[in-house]
């Protein structure tokens, strides 16, 4: 009975009520949406910095990572593998080396890091593949007797590979893609204009648009203006093993996006034959061993087991080669409490003003309930269970919506294009799919219920301090 | 046979700069099945000394003997529950709980003694007989007239058989029909039921009803009249 007047004592003010649930649900939504997409942030960077860049575990020469010395090699590398292979949990291995040069083009030059890989173990190890460009070639698999390389977008607009180009088809593609005609017309005027950077594109078509108008279309007008030409080359730089100047010119393979400026900047790949014949390094000799595990939670365990057996080499997990992302990640369980105190606190004041006001209105009905018997002690489990009931409909209904959402914008992402800039020059994609798991469902749950007990505490006492006499005599 | 019985009963209420003398010095019993009121002019201390009776306030000497049971002896809890067990309260404000339907309110007390189901829809449905309400069971307070819901009051009252019933003013907010047929009521529940009724009144349509009359003035009983009807 107690119960069930608790339940309907909530909907007593339905507007009251309707207002706090509809507060807490907002407020629940808002904040676990939140952490949804911070955690879809960093699980998409972590799972990048795995599958694109460096993998779980790798072995270097213990002087190799600081110093650009071509001789620092892994001495014994069959061992290396042979430990690898023998400890659980590795799924692959593979080898690479590693030079520092420069890459140059007709018009521009950059520093480089030259990793010769074996194309066919990689495409099985890394993801990297899968980030090919459209219309840009292959990982690889062009037929010619020219070395290749595979480049990042950054670096091939550095060396001016990439550029924009306003020709006609562009402005077909722009109708193509339903860009209103009056923005077609003001675009028409850069025909056959050349632009060769970003700034210098987005400069030209910011004289001629409005601002709301460059806002809506920007992807659109730098998708149409994106230029390369297939088969282009660029010349890299690099000491040979004996410290002699070499090099020789790459077609370009195909041009990978990632969502790490830096990455895609100073990285490329050729294949390990290729730089091996160039540098003049013997057949088996490696600068870098890379292990993939089975399981990313296994990483620190098997990187401890590793270090044992080859003391003589550095051996280091992902989390160490990038201690930033490894401290994101282990941050991620404290930015979890702070969302949830700041949800659940917002969640009591509600709650408890709701309810100091529902028992002062009902200063006599409680008195009449204390007259005819009502013990303090039901009078308080009623009270409680008010608020919990309040805190429950609208932390639950808060949930709902943030499963609904997170669902939805899991699968169709959310699209933070206008600050990739800055995202993508930390590593971080702008196209965020937020996740969340259900441990943090079950315990923002349980921590909602508990805020409902705790925040009921305080009217449940103001109730309780009522005298009879008085209450039953209040207006 | 003696259901209350108060001895030399003195409250004395000092919150204010001035002493009030509430209730002073009242020595009065109560039989069984009796239809008292209590009247008197404002502030004479019917309803403190209704209060009194009820266990809400505690005297500031004297005793309340009910049953022989000394409420001034009774621990809070034990009061509480004494109070449920042994006394119905109806209100001038019929105080009926909004949310639950006439049915639940009368159910109420009965589901606090933890009376099984069937119990207490039997005497639920015997008292909303009684009281003419049986096909305004499924009604909530909002829905009825101030007479049916102090009639819901009464039968709310008389739920779990207490030993007597304690009505401040129970027809103070009613039009002239309503308290008639509400007293009509008590007094067919005074007979049938062999219940106590104390009521406090200014309502010379109560008065006329009771059978024993006591006159409060300035806390002191200044009239006990018993009569015959």
């Amino acid at each position: 009975m107690i119960t069930a007047i608790a339940w309907k004592n909530v909907w007593r003010n339905k507007t009251r009520s309707l207002t706090v649930i509809a507060a807490v649900t907002v407020g629940v939504f808002a904040g676990v949406f939140s952490m949804a997409a911070i955690n879809s942030s960093i699980l998409q960077r972590i799972d990048a910095a795995v599958n694109e860049e460096l993998s779980h575990i790798q072995v270097n020469n213990k002087d190799f990572r600081s110093s650009a010395d071509i001789q620092n090699i892994i001495n014994d590398y069959p061992e290396v593998v042979s430990v690898f292979e023998s400890t659980p949990g590795v799924t692959d291995v593979t080898g690479r080396l590693i030079v520092r040069g420069i890459a140059s083009t007709a018009t521009k030059s950059a520093g480089v890091e030259i990793t010769g890989i074996d194309v066919e173990k990689e495409k099985k190890m890394f993801t990297i593949s899968e980030k090919l460009i459209p219309g840009t070639g292959s990982y690889f698999e062009a037929e010619t007797k020219f070395n290749t390389v595979f480049i990042g977008e950054k670096l091939a607009k550095e060396l001016n590979i990439i550029r924009y180009i306003f020709t006609p088809g562009s402005i077909d593609f722009l109708r193509e893609e339903g860009v209103p005609s009056t923005v077609i017309e003001k675009l028409e005027t850069l025909q056959g204009e050349r632009f060769t950077s970003d700034k210098k594109l987005v400069k030209a078509y910011e004289k001629l648009l409005a601002p709301s108008e460059v806002e809506k279309y920007q992807w659109k007008i730098k998708e149409a203006a994106w230029s390369y030409r297939e088969g282009s080359k660029l010349i890299l730089s690099f000491l040979d093993i004996n410290n002699n100047q070499t090099g020789a010119a790459f077609r370009i393979s195909g041009i990978f996006r990632t969502n790490n400026d830096m990455f895609e900047e100073i990285c490329l790949f050729v294949s390990i034959e290729e730089l091996r014949q160039l540098t003049g390094m013997k057949e088996g000799t490696y600068h870098r061993a890379i292990a993939r595990l089975e399981d990313n939670d296994i990483t620190n365990s098997v990187t401890r087991e590793i270090r044992q057996k080859l003391t003589d080499y550095e051996v280091l997990n992902w989390k160490e080669i990038q201690p930033d992302l490894a401290m994101i990640s282990d941050f991620i369980g404290q930015i979890y409490a702070v969302f949830m105190v700041i949800i659940l606190a917002a969640l009591a004041f509600g709650i408890v003003n709701t309810m100091l006001m529902a028992v002062l209105e009902r200063t006599r009905e409680l008195g009449m309930l204390m007259a005819v018997g009502m013990n303090r002690r039901k009078i308080f489990i009623m009270i409680m269970l008010e608020s919990i009931f309040l805190s429950i409909v609208g932390g639950f209904a808060g949930m709902a919506v943030s499963e609904i959402v997170i669902a939805i914008t899991g699968k169709t992402g959310i699209n933070l294009m206008k600050y990739s800039e800055g995202m993508e020059a930390i590593g971080y994609s702008a196209h965020l799919f937020p996740t969340i798991d259900a441990q943090f469902f079950i315990t923002t749950t349980i921590l909602i219920v508990l805020t409902g007990i705790i925040s009921s505490i305080y009217p449940a006492r103001k109730a309780l301090k009522l005298n009879p006499v008085e209450a039953i005599r209040t207006e | 046979m003696k259901v209350i019985e108060i001895k030399d009963l003195h409250k004395i209420y000092n919150s204010t700069e001035v002493k009030v003398h509430a209730v002073n010095g009242v020595t009065l019993d109560f039989q069984e099945a009796e239809f008292a009121a209590i009247v008197g002019p404002s502030g004479s201390g019917k309803t403190t000394l209704l209060n009194l009776l009820g266990g809400l306030d505690l005297p500031t000497s004297g005793q309340i003997l009910i049953d022989s049971v000394d409420l001034s002896k009774l621990k809070p809890s034990a009061l509480i529950d004494f109070r449920m067990k042994n006394i119905g309260f109806v209100f001038q404000s019929y105080n009926l709980i909004p949310v639950l339907t006439a049915k639940e309110n009368v159910e109420f007390i009965m589901s606090l003694q933890k009376w099984t189901k069937q119990n207490r829809n039997e005497r639920t449905y015997e008292l909303l007989k009684a009281v003419g309400l049986s096909d305004r069971e499924n009604s909530r307070p909002a829905k009825m007239s101030g007479g049916q819901q102090q009639r819901v009051a009464v039968a709310r009252a008389l739920a779990s058989r207490p030993k007597f019933i304690l009505a401040d003013e129970p027809t103070a907010n009613l039009d002239t029909k309503s308290a008639e047929s509400l007293l009509d009521i008590m007094v067919k529940l005074n007979r049938e039921e062999e219940m106590t009724f104390i009521f406090s009144t200014h309502d010379v349509r109560v008065m006329k009803r009771a059978r024993r009359v006591i006159t409060l003035e300035d806390g002191k009983v200044v009239s006990d009249e018993t009569r015959e009807k």
